[in-house]
């Protein structure tokens, strides 16, 4: 087939499939260009959507930074960072200019002993950090879990510093006046814990944190306290941390 | 002595009879490119009257003399071709709905028919060259322009589709 008989060939078949367009085409498209002209405002759709777009990502990145803040200010500043540390730390976090507040982060202050259990607890909890800070109106003490809650926390009060080290049955005496006792059943403070057993603080009112027992699935750590002081306590999550506010 | 505005200075100024009577002789070719774009005479003739619209909305940004017209028209008559067979991508694709009227001389209906086979298991972008190429009998460098690629690549695009329908095309051949 030459070239010229191709291009006859295929033009024979366009043909085929088109033929000629109607007559009344041209009237069609007059009519169609009589309308009123349609503005071509493509660019400044395009526009309004995108600077739409814009303002709906800042106010979404408000809204989320605010909803942030509102979350870490149920956290008192410099407590308990969330970041996972297995070294405990006795440094106080100071931010002495607020004034003391008669409710603490977790709620309202309580002197009296108590006790909560948690029925869904692993069957050690392994403590992994112990950190204390200060801070104004409360001194803390935060004792990080890996694996979840542990099964038990009690919380006693105490008009002496001096406790019973466990297992050997033997009394030792913490700086201050007064005292907590943290008992933590269904705990582990040795497998996953390497840092310090005995922080010598010297805040407001937590003058001394020491750990007095680490025994058969029960952890205490006692705290001796410059003054008699009511305390509140919490769990919080990611890590999962108990906090203990002891207020000054 | 003040020298009167051409027909495509109106219509670029919006002087709708102007622009009608510019595109005029091209509403034929630019139906003939949709009917075989399309296999279907009347999306084609709603394409070629679809297409005038947008062109006479965008004829401010058009640019250049009368010769840049033809190839600006048609490459948004293809536009709409194939904004049409989106629109319809879950219909059955048709062949031509009129049955050729013609008798060929030399071709018999059957060599013909085989051809229209041809040519409609090609793709929209492979007809597209053949039709302004062959059919409408668009120089190269205006085929180029509708296509919107150098003409060396139109050139190449002819010979790809051509060699889809007659596999001993040379490349010399489409000049």
């Amino acid at each position: 087939m030459s070239r010229e008989s191709f291009r006859r060939d295929i033009n024979r078949a366009f043909d085929a499939m088109s033929g000629p367009a109607s007559p009344a085409l041209s009237p069609r498209v007059r009519s169609a260009l009589s309308q009123p002209r349609p503005r071509n405002t493509g660019p400044l759709w395009m526009a309004g959507l995108a600077a739409g777009l814009i303002a709906l990502i800042i106010v979404g990145v408000l809204v989320v930074s605010n909803f942030n803040r509102h979350q870490t200010s149920g956290v008192p500043a410099g407590v308990a960072s969330p970041s996972p540390t297995t070294v405990a730390t006795a440094a106080p976090s100071a931010s002495p200019s607020a004034l003391p507040s008669p409710i603490s982060p977790a709620g309202p202050y309580t002197c009296a002993a108590s006790d909560k259990t948690n029925p869904s607890a692993p069957l050690s909890a392994y403590i992994n950090a112990v950190r204390t800070g200060t801070h104004a109106g409360y001194d803390q003490v935060t004792i990080q879990f890996s694996d979840g809650q542990p099964s038990e926390v009690q919380i006693v009060t105490q008009t002496s510093a001096t406790f019973t080290e466990s297992p050997r049955g033997q009394a030792v005496t913490l700086a201050g006046q007064d005292g907590i006792l943290i008992t933590i059943r269904g705990a582990d403070g040795h497998t996953q814990y390497s840092g310090p057993t005995d922080f010598k603080t010297n805040y407001a009112v937590l003058v001394e944190l020491r750990q007095v027992q680490d025994f058969e699935g029960t952890v205490q750590w006692a705290l001796g306290l410059s003054h008699n002081a009511c305390y509140a306590y919490t769990f919080l999550s990611n890590p999962t941390r108990l906090v203990v506010y002891i207020q000054q | 002595m003040e020298q009167r505005p051409t027909a495509m200075e109106r219509a670029t100024h919006g002087d709708a009879d102007s622009f009608a009577m510019l595109i005029d002789p091209l509403l034929q070719p630019a139906f003939r490119l949709a009917a075989v774009m399309l296999s279907d005479r009347t999306a084609a003739e709603d394409a070629v009257q679809e297409a005038a619209a947008k062109a006479w909305s965008k004829v401010s940004q058009l640019r250049g003399d009368e010769s840049s017209l033809r190839p600006w028209f048609l490459s948004i008559v293809a536009n709409e071709c194939r904004m049409t067979r989106r629109r319809r991508w879950w219909s059955v694709v048709k062949m031509a709905d009129v049955e050729a009227q013609r008798r060929t001389d030399d071709l018999s209906p059957e060599a013909t028919s085989d051809l229209r086979r041809a040519v409609g298991r090609l793709s929209l972008d492979e007809r597209l060259p053949l039709v302004l190429y062959f059919y409408l009998d668009l120089p190269l460098d205006e085929v180029a322009r509708t296509l919107r690629v150098s003409p060396a690549a139109a050139k190449s695009r002819i010979y790809r589709a051509a060699k889809r329908l007659r596999a001993d095309l040379t490349l010399e051949e489409v000049s």
